[in-house]
């Protein structure tokens, strides 16, 4: 187990003090946390249901009583709507990063650590994969199981594994020379075992700093499909959509379109900005 | 050189084949029977059977899928559900103006990108360098949709400067560059963030190469160093690269057909998705497949002319 803490680096300042050092990136930090934390609380922090809607009050511009970013055409308070469009933008990102950066991450893994008989085949798919832009997964599975959440998020998953298993394979490449790796082995223990304890512990900053610069491609990507109608359905909020439903309305009250817009600018600059600070703390080999 | 295309013509192999597949199994789940599409309304049975005798329909699913790219091959993609029109006809007219807002975005955005780039590289560690940093994360961060909008509400819209939907004509004419122009506006503003940043770090990392040593050391201005020893080098990586984008390309050009209601194979593509076209969806996948596929080798061919170590390996 002490094996895993034998890294190369010297005693470095903590991780949060190195990345907060940049005044953008802290910044993007913040806000990343605050946004994570509106998307998780938004059931509790939205002022009215997210379907609620009141006519009477259609288009009104933000600043109008009672609704600070006002309200779409349907009357919705886009406060309202704008807290659980993150939800679920940023829900959408979450899984596919999880899904396609898992299986992504264990083909990566396999084909390091089984380099003789796996690397070839799993490395020959990944090209294959990644031969194919995210777009066209998109279209093609939206066009198989119809239109849909559950379409954009195999598709972005799809998208992110080819992707991932190319970093995860990288670093895991440069782990397994490693003198470590070699006494782990001469103790007997499994494969298995010696992937989760010692191979993927090490690999873990080329992994996260990828994960993070790919959550805000992902919720792009996502808001993309679901603004051509692909992905999230009306009348539920995801900011995708309501940037396409508020485009309807574009030339009466551009309130509707920008503030979603707005909001998902802001979310992937964030995550790009930290995942550039991330990447820049922990490990610079990975700079592109 | 031979040999490093051919490798990659072999790789583009299986993904053709998965393209194909994935088109031929989207037409197997068209809720209608192409049989009884094609015979009419008031066709007999044995008419309807006899053509699904013809569309080798009684076969087995692999003969079917042998059939169907041999149709494939003659230019038949089926009909439209919609609208009855034969999906070749359709993607003939719209493939013309896909290529036209790809060349009028990349025409202005690859040059801007390569420059803003350089400049960044030239003047590292400076005000301008953030500034060129600046710019490419905000494009690689910004909706393609929500650069659309902002073009559209004010260029469009409050100035009235051009037009915005729909395309006036070829691109030869007034009329179509005029309403080109806010398309490809769009388009090409998402790419100049990733091109600047690619250039601006292969121009670092050929900057501290040995040759640029030299080159400073023999006495050459850092603007001669930079514009003669190290962008030249630098380029091979930006070509790769700029290939390697280009898939995000085609996802922008998607999304800006559909704003600026261009009729492109993205906008094609989308509305035949939407409304449940599946023939009209397998024809335009395919197309925008074989697109991508061809791009991609040709991005592989010009690397390996770019750079003469590649053509020995």
């Amino acid at each position: 187990m002490s094996a895993t803490t034998v890294t190369m680096a010297p005693a470095r300042p903590g991780l949060l003090r190195r990345l907060t050092r940049d005044p953008g990136a802290a910044a993007a930090l913040i806000f990343v946390v605050l946004v994570l934390l509106a998307a998780i609380f938004a059931p509790w922090l939205s002022p009215t249901d997210p379907f609620d809607n009141d006519l009477a009050s259609s288009m009104a511009p933000p600043g109008t009583e009672g609704l600070p970013l006002g309200a779409d055409a349907q009357g919705r308070n886009l406060v309202t709507r704008l807290l659980y469009g993150l939800r679920a933008s940023l829900a959408m990102g979450f899984f596919a990063v999880i899904l396609g950066g898992g299986i992504g991450a264990a083909l990566g893994f396999l084909a390091a650590f089984y380099q003789r008989w796996l690397d070839a085949p799993i490395m020959r798919l990944v090209d294959i994969m990644l031969s194919f832009p995210a777009i066209l997964f998109g279209l093609a599975i939206a066009a198989i199981l119809g239109p849909g959440m559950l379409a954009v998020v195999l598709a972005l998953s799809v998208a992110t594994v080819p992707l991932m298993a190319r970093i995860v394979r990288g670093s895991a490449l440069v782990v397994m020379r490693a003198d470590y790796i070699e006494a782990a082995r001469a103790t007997g223990m499994g494969d298995l075992r010696l992937i989760w304890r010692h191979l993927a512990p090490n690999c873990l900053s080329a992994l996260f700093v990828f994960a993070t610069l790919r959550f805000g491609q992902v919720i792009l990507l996502g808001s993309a499909l679901s603004f051509l109608g692909l992905g999230a359905q009306p009348p539920n909020p995801e900011l995708g959509a309501m940037a396409s439903e508020g485009r309807n309305f574009l030339f009466f009250a551009p309130h509707i379109a920008v503030i979603p817009s707005v909001a998902i600018f802001a979310v992937v600059l964030a995550f790009n900005m930290l995942g550039d600070a991330l990447r820049d703390a922990l490990d610079p080999r990975l700079r592109v | 050189m031979l040999r490093h295309a051919l490798h990659r013509l072999l790789l583009a192999v299986p993904v053709l084949f998965g393209v194909l597949l994935i088109g031929f199994l989207l037409m197997q789940v068209v809720p209608t029977d192409p049989a009884t599409v094609r015979a009419g309304p008031q066709a007999s049975a044995e008419l309807i059977a006899e053509i699904r005798r013809d569309l080798g329909l009684d076969r087995p699913l692999a003969v079917q899928f042998g059939l169907y790219l041999w149709r494939l091959v003659q230019g038949d993609f089926g009909v439209s559900i919609i609208n009855n029109v034969p999906v070749v006809q359709e993607l003939g007219a719209t493939i013309g103006p896909t290529l036209e807002l790809m060349f009028a975005s990349l025409v202005w955005s690859i040059p801007l990108g390569i420059f803003l780039g350089t400049l960044g590289a030239y003047y590292r560690g400076t005000l301008i360098d953030r500034g060129v940093m600046a710019i490419s994360v905000a494009g690689v961060s910004i909706p393609v949709f929500f650069l659309g909008l902002i073009l559209i509400w004010y260029v469009g819209f409050k100035w009235q400067w051009l037009p915005f939907t729909g395309r006036g004509g070829p691109i030869w004419t007034l009329d179509g560059l005029r309403s080109l122009a806010l398309p490809a506006l769009t388009l090409g503003g998402v790419f100049v963030g990733p091109v600047s940043r690619m250039t601006r770090t292969a121009v670092l990392d050929v900057l501290s190469l040995d040759h640029v040593r030299t080159a400073r050391a023999k006495g050459l201005s850092e603007r001669l160093v930079v514009m003669r020893h190290a962008l030249r080098n630098a380029m091979v990586p930006v070509v790769t690269l700029i290939g390697l984008q280009i898939g995000f390309l085609l996802g922008g050009a998607v999304v800006t057909e559909t704003v600026f209601t261009w009729p492109g194979v993205g906008r094609l593509a989308v509305g035949a998705i939407t409304s449940s076209d599946l023939p009209m969806a397998q024809g335009t996948i395919i197309v925008l497949s074989l697109g991508f596929i061809l791009v991609n080798l040709i991005v592989d061919v010009l690397y390996a002319a770019l750079d003469p170590r590649m053509r020995a390996a």
